[in-house]
């Protein structure tokens, strides 16, 4: 008995189909880059502003005591916008400072982590 | 003519023709060849080495592809939070070693950044952990030199 072709290509069409079907509901790991300042020298440049975002520990979002998204605002867009516009008006130099509390969640944390790569940060620190 | 019940007749009778040769099946060869491949092929990057399940990373949409060609992964050490909610504390698990305290990370994570020092830390924090740990943990990568720091997140929500 030979090698049949036939029978092959149509398994190797149903694998195919198979694993192109299940790529799509596949989960992909992905990443958010920051610097810690231990490696980082601070030249001292222009006089920059920091920006200090607060996050309380049931996972409201706030600058400058203004609420910029709330505990179920998962997407923080109003943030995302005003970080685009503000740091695109001013080159994006000005250090960004995350400041948790103590029992905020790591789910939270990385959302504005989130927000600050989709608003094109480019200095990012935790006090 | 011999006789069909002689005993001579019976044990012919009995005896099965003799096998052909056995052909190679070259078919099958393939599928099982493929198959080890395919799990060698998955198993084998470090990277999966290291990981561990029963972090439940949080979602991020807008965060970037793996980086998998490029020098971040060469020599990166993972680091996986794990958040235990009845204790209300955290536990940290790095080459396979589980750590209670981050500040026990120092004098492992400085020996390997002295030998590669702009090497890569991934941090696969839980999402439940809390900040006051995460603190602890980032304080304990800047002391031991780290300033490459990566959080790992998902592209969407497990499926439940």
């Amino acid at each position: 008995m030979g090698f049949q072709i036939a029978p092959m290509v149509d398994v190797v069409f149903v694998l195919l189909l198979f694993f192109m079907a299940s790529a799509g509901s596949q989960i992909t790991e992905r990443e958010l880059s920051i610097n810690l300042p231990a490696g980082k020298s601070s030249g001292g440049g222009a006089i920059t502003t920091p920006i200090i975002i607060e996050i309380s520990p049931d996972g409201t979002v706030s600058m400058n005591s203004t609420v910029y998204g709330l505990p179920a605002n998962k997407n923080l867009v109003e943030l995302k916008e005003w970080l685009r516009t503000t740091l695109g008006d001013y080159g994006g130099e000005d250090p960004v400072i995350i400041r948790p509390s103590p029992d905020t969640l790591q789910e939270r944390i990385i959302d504005v982590l989130n927000a600050c790569a989709a608003g094109k940060v480019k200095n990012l620190t935790f006090s | 003519m011999s006789n069909p019940h002689s005993p001579a007749a019976r044990r012919a009778a009995l005896r099965q023709i003799p096998e052909e040769d056995p052909e190679f099946q070259i078919a099958p060869m393939i599928d099982i060849l493929l198959v080890l491949l395919v799990f060698f092929m998955s198993i084998s990057s470090t990277e999966v080495l290291q990981t561990n399940d029963h972090v439940s990373l949080p979602v991020a949409k807008d965060a970037k592809e793996k980086d998998k060609k490029g020098d971040a992964a060469k020599g990166q050490k993972i680091i996986n939070v794990l958040w235990d909610p009845l204790r209300n504390g955290g536990a940290i698990d790095m080459d396979e070693r589980t750590y209670g305290l981050p500040s026990d990370l120092i004098p492992e994570l400085s020996r390997a950044l002295t030998v590669s020092p702009n090497a890569r830390i991934l941090v696969r924090a839980d999402k439940q952990v809390r900040y006051e740990y995460m603190k602890q943990l980032l304080k304990a990568i800047g002391q031991a030199g780290g300033s490459n720091l990566t959080f790992s997140v998902v592209d969407k929500e497990k499926p439940k």
